[in-house]
């Protein structure tokens, strides 16, 4: 990588997936802004403070790792109250505009996912003035160590909250917490608590379905500490190789994938080094999720763990990959390479792999949450039917049919796909384009797992320089649809907004290798597994854009 | 809006070409389907129904009555014209993305081309190009045409397996039954109207109704 990011101007939570870094705790507070010029104040006094994504350690160029990280965004009426003027907020994309909730329709978020069913705080939103979230701050707190690990860190965030609580209060009502997100027994909070899933008291990066989740973060040009961590990653490039993805996929003011600068507000300073967030709150339906996968394991060839397997894309326990460890034997082997490997190569034997030798799906289904969220190089795939080869198409032109016999080929199996080689620019051309960065923890705890309700999800926030092009497309065509996986209507298993209609059951294929004499698993009527609960698309300035945001001189003129 | 018919979208540009450069163009165009693997790209876009390159020469457009005044064109016309699934945006990323080369190709002499990247040049000229459809008919609004391709694929993969399965005995019965799942495992997507991709209301009400199982009711029977 030769490109070196301003990692001063760029907010951590940008760069860093913080959990990742040893912070296992969060908390996400929502603030209503009910004076313009006390809202910049406070906005300069948090700036102060904001957590940037400059490398942590010793020597020139680093800053001691802290004990807690402190990151700022805002809503499209947030950047309005706090007095941006009419020309610069023309500039921020129509998604942003209108918000998560007016996009539902767009999201697939109906039944359980509408809007009349999140919390409170959510629903609220964009109906009165008073009840908007216009700010969006959140903490991470770093964990201490032995046995006190998370001890520590509550106390790390308590101390932070009270910080930030004092510097809301200075404002003397200028911005207020806004409370309304839903705690365990329905009782309304000042804000969403998320933390990692602990496993008798001991840590996991799982999420409360029982997944190894946040491994293939798409990693771009420019971040220092991301050099290793590229294959599987960046962008999938001929010869099976890959390299980061260009900065402008994630980054405001940089060249993107297009080899242009995404659409951003004026003036450059504003946007520049900033981003769009997607904040989602993902209830997970565990007693609906255990009874389903219990049912349809007793009947699955390969057993339940398999199963749960195929759902995602990966196992369960490491997160080892299907398309490296396929079955029982394969996954056994897997696992003694993995636990012989240091950390990089366990690194590498989690995210460093193609679809190239499962263009069929017979290892990783294609409604499987990994292949859909990322497909890699998947999409550049072809099933050829029976005709002439190439040359025996040329030939046809001159020559009767009859005399090409051996210009002939047979066609595909049936069931099979197979690598267009060279179709399109890249191998990875129909994806490189779609990628998010996924930075969020899990919340709430399963107390009881033969229940639904209760409080437990993800807050996942996903990290994208176009709203519409990137998150709204990978949630509307490839999770609540599936055509471009020639898999008509199917869904993404985990996340698909499966139809609680009788008349409409969601289902999804199973492949099976062309070669075998296996058939396909069909799973039917599968359920509403996640529901939203709530969320909004926010700005991420950069540190100079909070400045000016703080001072009132945003002016594109 | 009426480029939109369930699940397709109807795509007509048509841009200006000089007259002494045509001939290139149809030597491309000619070439382009003889020549073994120029249209792979386009082939493998499965979201594309057809798409279609046709140049009219300057003298050669419609005329329907005597009356039509006739116009006086500096250029001749290319009229791209495609059916593909999905949003306009998808369609033309999809495009640039993954073949921006064979777009250039097509597009090189027509006046003021951008080069299909960077984008939003491209987007523009597109958009400023495309001719609006004001009539737009779908035979099957609930298909992708993938999903014409699977329902030709299983209906004759069910043929040929009712003839072969009439006289095997149970166990060869299994096996081939099994053989015709795993063939047909990339065609039993299922069929339900596409994602809104315009937030018109039109379209948001339609959906409603076809949940609700009204559409039928309101005289637009939606393949139900």
């Amino acid at each position: 990588m030769t490109k070196k990011l301003d990692l001063l101007d760029i907010q951590g939570n940008v760069i860093r997936a913080y959990g990742r870094f040893g912070y296992p705790v969060a908390r996400y507070v929502c603030l209503n802004v009910r004076d313009g010029a006390k809202g910049r104040e406070f906005v300069g006094s948090i700036s102060k403070k904001v957590t940037t994504a400059v490398e942590w350690g010793d020597g020139p160029g680093k800053m001691k790792q802290p004990d807690w990280t402190i990151n700022i965004s805002f809503t499209y009426q947030g950047l309005k109250d706090l007095g941006v003027p009419t020309s610069s907020l023309i500039g921020f994309s129509p998604e942003f505009v209108s918000g998560m909730k007016a996009r539902r329709d767009i999201l697939g978020d109906d039944g359980p996912s509408s809007p009349q069913h999140w919390d409170p705080i959510w629903q609220r939103n964009r109906e009165t003035r008073e009840n908007d979230v216009h700010i969006l701050v959140s903490i991470n707190a770093l964990a201490g160590q032995g046995l006190d690990w998370l001890k520590t860190a509550e106390k790390n965030r308590d101390q932070a909250y009270k910080w930030f609580q004092g510097e809301v209060d200075k404002t003397k009502g200028g911005v207020v917490i806004l409370d309304g997100h839903l705690g365990d027994n329905g009782e309304q909070f000042k804000y969403q608590d998320a933390k990692i899933v602990l496993d008798n008291g001991k840590p996991t990066s799982k999420e409360h379905f029982g997944y190894t989740d946040g491994i293939s973060d798409p990693v771009f040009e420019g971040v220092p500490y991301d050099e290793n961590r590229v294959k599987g990653r960046g962008k999938q490039i001929p010869g099976g190789k890959w390299a980061p993805l260009a900065t402008g996929e994630f980054l405001l003011g940089h060249v993107d994938e297009a080899m242009e600068y995404p659409p951003s507000p004026e003036p450059v300073l504003l946007s520049r080094n900033g981003t769009y967030m997607v904040y989602r709150k993902l209830h997970e339906n565990v007693a609906t999720f255990d009874r389903y996968l219990e049912e349809q394991g007793s009947k699955f060839p390969g057993g339940k763990e398999l199963l749960a397997a195929k759902f995602v894309g990966r196992w369960r326990d490491n997160g080892a990959p299907l398309v490296k460890a396929p079955d029982a034997e394969s996954k056994a082997k897997y696992d003694a390479q993995f636990a012989a490997a240091d950390e990089q190569g366990k690194d590498d034997l989690l995210s460093d792999f193609t679809y190239d030798d499962d263009m069929s799906g017979g290892k990783c289904p294609f409604s499987s949450h990994i292949r859909r969220i990322n497909p890699r190089a998947s999409l550049e795939m072809i099933h050829e039917e029976a005709g002439f080869t190439p040359l025996g198409a040329f030939l046809s032109l001159f020559l009767p049919p009859s005399w090409l016999g051996m210009f002939k080929k047979a066609g595909d199996k049936p069931g099979s796909l197979k690598v267009s080689k060279g179709a399109f620019n890249t191998p990875g051309a129909l994806s490189d384009r779609r990628r998010l960065l996924r930075r969020g923890l899990p919340y709430g705890e399963v107390k009881d797992r033969t229940r639904d309700d209760g409080n437990h999800g993800i807050i996942i926030m996903m990290v994208n320089a176009d709203i519409n092009r990137q998150f709204e497309f990978v949630q509307q065509q490839w999770i609540n649809y599936g055509n471009d996986f020639k898999a008509g209507n199917d869904k993404e298993i985990i996340l698909g907004n499966h139809s609680l209609d009788d008349k409409f059951p969601s289902k999804a294929v199973l492949q099976v290798d062309p070669n075998s004499d296996q058939a396909p698993f069909l799973l039917s009527d599968i359920p509403r597994l996640v529901e939203t609960r709530g969320g909004e698309y926010f700005f991420i300035p950069s540190i100079t854009a909070l400045h000016m945001i703080a001072r009132g001189v945003v002016d594109p003129t | 809006m009426s480029n939109i018919a369930g699940k397709a979208y109807a795509m007509n540009v048509i841009t200006p070409i000089r007259s002494y450069l045509t001939w290139v163009n149809k030597l491309i165009f000619w070439a382009a389907v003889k020549v073994p693997g120029v249209l792979t790209g386009l082939v493998t876009l499965s979201l594309i129904h057809y798409a279609r390159w046709v140049i009219i020469p300057k003298d050669k457009f419609p005329h329907l009555d005597p009356s039509q005044p006739k116009e006086n064109l500096n250029y001749n016309y290319m009229l791209f014209f495609s059916n593909f699934n999905g949003s306009w945006d998808q369609y033309v990323d999809s495009f640039t993305f993954a073949i921006p080369g064979g777009l250039d190709l097509f597009w090189k002499w027509n006046i003021r081309y951008s080069k299909s990247v960077a984008l939003t040049p491209f987007h523009d000229y597109i958009r400023y190009n495309q001719l609006e459809t004001i009539h737009y008919y779908n035979a099957y609004p609930l298909a992708a045409s993938n999903d014409v391709k699977s329902a030709k694929t299983v209906k004759s993969s069910l043929i040929q397996f009712e003839k072969d399965t009439q006289t095997v005995s149970d166990e060869e019965f299994l096996k081939l039954y099994n053989g015709l799942l795993r063939g047909l495992q990339h065609d039993l997507g299922d069929m339900y109207p596409t994602p809104i991709v315009t937030m018109s209301a039109y379209q948001v009400e339609r959906r409603q109704k076809w949940h609700e199982g009204k559409l039928a009711e309101a005289g637009e029977n939606h393949g139900k």
